[in-house]
């Protein structure tokens, strides 16, 4: 008996997703060499997942910038559509508070439109970077730290709260985070930190349900204080 | 009657990582009642392709013993029940036997058992049950996939009791059943539109009308075999296993 089953007898659903947003410190102590390595850092973790089979098709990065205030500079897209940054100007405060809570609304509504459109989606993930303390609204700080600890908890978000230097406020940073410590980069180990995190992405999008994805946290020791 | 297919393969996944397949598939017939079912085994659990084949063997033994009872009970929460703890006490065994704990044998269930008159559909976790009733193609049972796409239900989960769907009805128009693990439904789903794809209804219609004479190893079964090696497998790096049960003309 024949059995005649053609691509249109078949269906061909959309990649999983792994919604990824970077909330970056861009204030005015971030000026010079520490933000000219950070955006080297991005577009270098933009070419690792351009270049990883996997993580191509199933990560969407989007970042928030805070300075005196939160602003989107890059909003939910796939590899594809990224366009690779020149240059972020750093300048004014450390609304961090502000930052973290535009990052988290953007999740929400990306995941809202996953959801609408039948795209399944893995736990999203928010990667926190600052240089300093915080100076914004405190009411903003608490709102965010609460945020992020509920979806935590819920396990709905996995945070990477990242302290730059040695003037960065690790203990806030570690209100975002009551399961795993923040880490301090070692001098400015921007690269290697995305590296990481391009192949724990890759990682991720290729779970399957039941799959504890393990992080290679340990790989991170020898160029961030964990 | 019906004619049966069932079948797995590795996923590519596996492959590369040199690790052992963990879908597993059986069908039994026995009395007139004939049970089909299919499991996933979890990534995260160390033995899972042991659970994953316990839960088949012994979801299609209770399938077809208890399947009177099961199509006239009321108490759908009592049936629910008597499921899980025949798949736990199945489970608690096998890992006695192999020293390890249930969690580690987790895995999803699938299970549909069909008599002329009466079917009986059981799902816990992902993947999807299908049937053709009337010429149209139905869903019956669709992935319970929770929030995150590697996140499901399994037959050891805490919350295994309240989240088993159970379905019963008439065979009547009833042309067959359909039951696939989270990577053929890849291919074979919709996650969208929630429907199923096209080729199930041809598959189905090929299982049901292959010729009944005994043979070892039938041409219909290798053509489906091919489609699923092939089609099926390259569209995932997961396992895919796929059931179907077709009702003779």
């Amino acid at each position: 008996m024949a059995l005649n089953i053609g691509a249109d007898d078949l269906v061909e659903n959309p990649t999983p997703r792994v919604p990824v947003t970077l909330c970056l410190d861009t204030s005015g102590s971030m000026m010079g060499e520490k933000i000219r390595e950070l955006v080297e850092g991005v577009n270098l973790f933009y070419n690792a997942i351009d270049e990883d089979d996997d993580a191509h098709d199933a990560a969407e990065v989007s970042i928030v910038e805070f300075n005196s205030a939160a602003s989107l500079i890059q909003d939910f897209a796939s590899i594809e559509r990224l366009d690779r940054i020149d240059a972020i100007n750093a300048t004014g405060g450390t609304a961090l508070g502000e930052g973290v809570n535009l990052a988290l609304d953007t999740l929400e509504k990306r995941k809202s439109t996953y959801s609408n459109a039948g795209v399944l989606y893995y736990q999203p993930w928010l990667v926190l970077m600052t240089d300093g303390q915080p100076n914004g609204s405190s009411a903003e700080l608490e709102r965010a730290i609460g945020r992020v600890t509920d979806l935590v908890a819920q396990k709905k978000l996995t945070v990477f709260p990242i302290g730059i230097g040695s003037d960065a406020d690790m203990s806030v940073l570690e209100r975002f985070s009551p399961n795993r410590p923040p880490l301090r980069l070692r001098g400015m180990s921007f690269k290697e930190f995305f590296e990481w995190l391009s192949k724990s992405v890759s990682r991720v999008s290729r779970s399957t349900p039941g799959d504890a994805v393990k992080l290679d946290l340990e790989g991170l020791a020898g160029w961030a204080e964990l | 009657m019906f004619n049966e297919f069932h079948y797995q393969v590795r996923g590519r996944g596996h492959e590369q990582d040199g690790t052992r397949g963990q879908d597993r598939t059986g069908h039994v017939s026995r009395g007139g009642v004939q049970a089909l079912c299919l499991a996933d085994g979890a990534g995260s659990a160390a033995q899972s392709e042991l659970g994953a084949q316990a839960v088949v063997d012994e979801g299609c033994a209770l399938l077809v013993e208890g399947f009177a009872p099961f199509v006239t009970a009321e108490d759908a929460e009592q049936a629910r029940r008597n499921i899980l703890e025949r798949l736990h006490d199945r489970l608690d065994e096998v890992a006695e036997r192999n020293g390890c704990t249930r969690v580690d044998l987790a895995s999803t269930f699938l299970a549909v058992a069909a008599t002329n008159d009466k079917f009986i559909v059981a799902h816990i976790g992902d993947g999807v049950i299908g049937y053709v009733r009337n010429g149209k193609l139905l869903v019956v049972s669709a992935p319970d996939n929770a929030e995150f796409a590697n996140q499901t239900t399994f037959v050891t989960s805490p919350d295994a009791a309240t989240s088993i769907r159970l379905f019963r009805g008439s065979m009547e128009g009833v042309a067959g059943f359909v039951l696939m693990s989270d990577g053929a439904s890849a291919s074979l789903y919709d996650f969208r539109a929630k429907t199923l794809a096209p080729a199930c209804a041809k598959l189905i219609d090929v299982v049901r009308n292959a010729p009944t004479r005994q043979v070892q190893n039938p041409s219909y079964k290798k053509h489906l075999r091919r489609l699923v090696d092939t089609k099926l497998r390259l569209a995932t790096k997961d396992d895919c296993a796929i059931g179907i049960l077709g009702r003779r003309p």
